[in-house]
Parts: structure tokens; C-alpha cells; sequence
């Protein structure tokens, strides 16, 4: 892929933690953030997309845990830092700097009891990048005006409760992107929002993406956010990558049968069928090794050697990589 | 569809107080006709007051103004009681598959609870095989049956919550957002659901929704909704493709398709 490459996943794998049994949730993903690229993650919930962005900066839930495969950040061109076995003091200090995320609810992840404007200057505060309380008024208030809030200055001192979930999820994004980070993580960021308001958010993301280089990693189950902001994008099941391209290939020409199980259960805008086709059953429980191809029971394509053998991660065009043993070279 | 009104409503106003001085209207103005037969959509942001006027139309509060008649029949001033007949002919399936199915009970009872109420069946034997029946129409397994809520999935929950709202065999079924909270597959599944449903029983249907792809796929008309009132409302094919309000024209702007 990219040579110019930000972070970069290797084998990855993240397991839950149950009394004297392990269970793995992402099974060795290998990924890559090249500069400047935004990146897209999409899967049915459970499949293990939020796990794969929390490992990244160190955030997972106190049952899982990295039991395998390396995060690596490129620095420099030289320089290469392993975030799995970095010291937690260290790599805090690189989270909100470097590694910005922005959640799901606005609401829970703003603190209630304190003002906008001071919230936002906590970023600069803790990371060290305040020069003076006005200068950082004024680079806050900056910002504001930047992600679209009107009246940024009366805006500094209002409270989260005063402000609606389109606004919150703004103030969020503010506060990720104070410190000029290399890399935001966006998990599920428009997913509570009014189409209206998620086209606005996705654009100002995007925007913010170009116009400072940075890049991102979008987690969604949404295949619309994908196709308006991603430039290249990974489809996940069951802690797997099924299939990976860019976007425009991956929806001209999607390979797996659960990527286009994925994309015909969408109803468009015109001409809809009589019933939409769709993948049938649910996501199975996580149990027990299984020797086959883990999407054999839901497939579409009834082939024997799925049960008995999982499918390597085939190369089938440039940057297109599909994990099917219906697909052929 | 034939041409006859199911459900009518006329010049309804709800009005909801902010603070001492100012309030706003939820619903300011709205009148609209639902066929028996067809599947009505109403659309718009959130806070635009779409679920304020269903719940005018189902009679979980009253309107501060206007009419509401189901059947040709004015029901929006009758007392509970004389309600009763009417409210079994119109249910709700709502959003949060989770919290609209009581935890301590079991599906049986979950399904069986309108059974009851409107004391549609004499006998037990009678009551157990309409069970049967309607597990079996939204594709539930019968085991499931003596279990609890929280065993399930959403996307089974929310099947649980249709069964429970067809089971007094209603002519019009209200879905609040019903698949907004669902995975894009199990989003299909209850969509296909909903709509054989539709055919198979002969129901009309209020579909409410933010997700105009959602609602091109179910939906015969479509009500564009803002600030409480109604700004577009014309058949499915027109509002997609000639689209005549610019707030119509903004949301289908607004909305990403692969």
C-alpha cells in the first residue's frame, strides 16, 4: 500500500478475559493508517471494530486485553514506537495529543458540571501547550468558529446541557482537534445524529482532515458514512477482516458475500426491490475454535471446504483483499 | 388500496410550555388523512414533533386543539373507557426494543398481555394457539416462549414487540423509529418483516422515521415534517423524484447512499 504510513497494525489480537479461559475477540487484524487518509472500519455490532480503535490508545475495558500483534507508530521516517508495549504513562501522554477520539453520545462524554471553554482548555492544560490563559481563550474560541458553532465567545461559557446533540458532538470534535493531532479516531461519532446534522458533522470532518493533513479512522456500521468521507475501508466480522479496498472498488465491485450481503440489506433512495435481500440470522455467540471460514453458517454460497477450512486473505486487484474461498484469482 | 379514511386527523395543536414565559408548539396546525391499506410515512429531524403527533393519534395525550377520527368516528374527546374498543385497533411498535418489553415478564406473557386485556378470547387453549400463531408469523422459534427479555437480541426483541402489537389483530400499526436502533442486516430482516406483515394482514400502517432510504423502501406516501408542521406531503415517487419543498429538497440532500 501507502509507503507514507502513519500507524500500522500487525496481527493483532484482543481477548476477553473469563475466569480461566481466554476468549479472542479480534483475531489478528493487520491494518494500515497511511498520512493524511481517512480510514474506514465497518461491521454488524459485536464483530469488534470498537475493540481494534480502543486498543489503539490504550482504552480497552478491564476484561480484554492486547494478547497478541504490535500497534506500531511511525514517528519519523525511522522512528517506530510500539503503542502495545509502551508504558501507560507514556502513551497517555500521547493520547488527546497525538490520538484524539470522539465518541458516540456527546451527552456522556462531556463533562456536565463544567463550562464549554474550560473543558476544551483541560486539553491544553494537561498536554502542556497552554502559553496564557488569553492566548488559549482565543485559540478555543478559534477553534469553535472553525467547527461551525455560531457565536463561538458567548458559546465558551455556556454549559453542555444548553447546547443540542449536533452542537455537543461538535464541542467534541473542537476538543479533539485543539491539540492538532496526528490521528483522530472517530467511533460511531454521527451515528445519534439527524441526517442533517450527520451530513454537516461528516463534512466538517472531512474538511478538517484535508485542511491540516491529518488522518483518521472512522468506525461505523453505516455504509452511507463510508461512501461520503472514507478513501479506503475495511469490512470486519466476528473480530476478522473479510474484505479490504478502496472505497470507490470496494462498491463498484464487492467481492464477499457478506460485503454484499452488508451493502444490499441498505434500502436506497429509488428503486427498491419488493423485499430487500439480506444476510439471514444474527452474529453468533463467540465460542470455541473453529477450524472453517467464520461467516460459513450466515454465507449465501454453500461451498463444503468452508466448514473445514478458513480462507487465507487473498490479493485480487490493487489494494483489494477478500478472505473468501469463492473468490477466485 | 381503497379509498376510504382510517384514520383522520384535523387542525391539531399541542403546545408545550419551555419556561414561564415562552412555550412552543410540538404540533401546530396538522391535518392529515391515513387510507385504510396504505403505509404512511412521516419524516423530519428530531425535535420536529413526529412522535408528539403520533401520540396524538394514538391517544396517549391529548391535543391542546383539533380532532382526531378513526373510522369516520371523532374519538379524541371520549373518556377512557369508551376508548377502549378503539386503542385495540390501533397499536405501537416503538424504538428501544429493550425498554418497551417489561423484564420481569416472560415473551408468553409479553404477547398474551393485549390478549387479556381486551378479553379477546374465552378459553386458555384458544389463547395459547393464537400464541402460537403469532411466534410463528414474525419467525420466532416456539421455545422462546418461557424465556426473558434480556436472552434475546435486538433484532428479536423488536420482533417480540410486533407480535405483541399485532396480537389484538389491530387495522392500524404505529412504528415509532421502530428499526432506527438496528444493526443495517436485522434492520433488513424487520423491514421484510414488517412489510409482509403489511400485505399479509391487511394493516395500514403509520411508519415514522428519519431515515428517508428506510422510508422509500416502506412507505406509499410520505409527510415531510418541520417545526410542527406539515410541509410536504405527496405519494412515495413524487417526494423522491420531484421533491417541491426546499426543506424536502435539504433532507434528501442530506442523505448518503453507497
Amino acid at each position: 500500500m501507502n509507503e507514507d504510513l502513519l500507524l500500522e497494525i500487525k496481527n493483532l489480537t484482543v481477548s476477553i478475559q473469563k475466569k480461566n479461559e481466554s476468549i479472542p475477540i479480534v483475531k489478528g487484524i493487520d491494518m494500515d493508517l497511511p498520512n493524511g487518509q481517512i480510514v474506514g472500519l465497518v461491521g454488524e455490532s459485536g464483530c469488534g471494530k470498537s475493540m481494534t480503535a480502543k486498543s489503539i490508545n490504550g482504552i480497552l475495558p478491564s476484561v480484554a486485553k492486547v494478547t497478541g500483534g504490535s500497534i506500531l507508530w511511525h514517528d519519523s521516517k525511522d522512528k517506530v514506537t510500539d503503542l502495545v508495549t509502551l508504558k501507560e504513562k507514556d502513551l497517555r501522554k500521547r493520547c488527546g495529543q497525538d490520538i484524539a477520539m470522539i465518541f458516540q453520545e456527546p451527552m456522556t462524554s462531556l463533562n456536565p458540571m463544567m463550562r464549554i471553554g474550560d473543558q476544551i482548555r483541560e486539553v491544553l492544560r494537561i498536554h502542556k501547550l497552554e502559553k496564557s490563559p488569553s492566548q488559549s481563550r482565543e485559540q478555543i474560541i478559534k477553534m469553535l468558529e472553525s467547527v461551525g458553532i455560531e457565536n463561538p465567545s458567548l458559546r465558551y461559557n455556556s454549559w453542555p446541557h444548553e447546547l443540542s446533540g449536533g452542537m455537543r458532538q461538535r464541542v467534541m470534535i473542537a476538543m479533539a482537534m485543539i491539540s492538532s493531532p496526528k490521528l483522530l479516531i472517530a467511533d460511531e461519532a454521527t451515528t445519534a445524529l439527524d441526517v442533517t446534522t450527520q451530513a454537516q458533522i461528516l463534512k466538517l470532518m472531512k474538511s478538517m482532515c484535508t485542511k491540516s493533513s491529518m488522518s483518521a479512522l472512522v468506525i461505523t456500521h453505516n455504509m452511507g458514512v463510508v461512501s461520503a468521507i472514507c478513501d479506503y475501508v475495511y469490512v470486519m466480522y466476528l473480530g476478522t477482516v473479510m474484505e479490504q479496498a478502496k472505497v470507490s472498488e470496494l462498491f463498484s465491485n464487492p467481492l464477499h458475500p457478506y460485503t454484499r450481503g452488508l451493502l444490499s440489506s441498505i434500502p436506497k433512495l429509488s428503486g427498491n426491490p419488493e423485499y430487500l435481500k439480506t444476510i439471514p440470522g444474527n452474529i453468533p455467540v463467540v465460542n470455541k475454535k473453529f477450524p472453517g471460514c467464520e461467516f460459513c453458517i450466515r454465507c449465501s454460497e454453500d461451498v463444503q471446504k468452508c466448514f473445514f477450512e478458513n480462507p487465507p486473505l487473498k490479493q485480487v486487484g490493487e489494494d483489494h483483499f477478500v478472505r473468501c474461498h469463492t473468490v477466485s484469482l | 388500496m381503497d379509498n376510504s379514511v382510517l384514520l383522520s386527523a384535523s387542525h391539531l395543536k399541542k403546545k408545550y410550555r419551555i419556561d414561564r414565559k415562552n412555550s412552543i408548539f410540538a404540533v401546530n396546525d396538522v391535518s392529515l388523512d391515513i387510507f385504510t391499506g396504505e403505509t404512511l410515512a412521516l419524516v423530519g429531524e428530531s425535535g420536529c414533533g413526529k412522535s408528539t403527533l403520533s401520540k396524538i393519534l394514538m391517544q396517549i395525550i391529548k391535543p391542546d386543539e383539533g380532532t382526531v377520527s378513526f373510522e369516520g368516528k371523532e374519538i379524541s374527546s371520549l373518556s377512557e373507557r369508551a376508548l377502549r374498543p378503539y386503542i385495540s385497533r390501533m397499536q405501537m411498535v416503538f424504538q428501544d426494543p429493550a425498554s418497551s418489553l417489561d423484564p420481569r415478564m416472560k415473551i408468553r406473557d409479553i404477547i398474551a398481555e393485549p390478549l387479556k386485556a381486551f378479553k379477546i378470547y374465552g378459553t386458555q387453549a384458544e389463547m395459547n394457539e393464537r400464541i402460537l400463531e403469532l411466534t410463528d408469523m414474525v419467525e420466532l422459534k416456539e421455545d422462546c416462549l418461557n424465556r426473558y427479555p434480556h436472552e434475546f437480541s435486538g433484532g428479536q426483541k423488536q420482533r417480540i414487540g410486533i407480535a405483541r402489537a399485532i396480537a389484538a389483530s389491530p387495522k392500524l400499526l404505529v412504528c415509532d423509529e421502530s428499526v432506527s436502533a438496528l444493526d443495517v442486516c436485522v434492520q433488513a430482516q424487520i423491514l421484510n418483516l414488517l412489510k409482509r406483515l403489511k400485505n399479509q394482514l391487511g394493516l395500514t400502517c403509520l411508519f415514522i422515521s428519519h431515515d428517508l432510504s428506510v422510508v422509500s423502501f416502506i412507505a406509499d406516501r410520505v409527510c415531510v415534517m418541520k417545526n410542527g408542521a406539515i410541509c410536504e406531503l405527496a405519494p412515495a415517487e413524487k417526494i423522491y423524484s420531484a421533491p417541491e419543498h426546499e426543506y424536502t429538497k435539504y433532507l434528501l440532500a442530506s442523505v448518503y447512499c453507497p
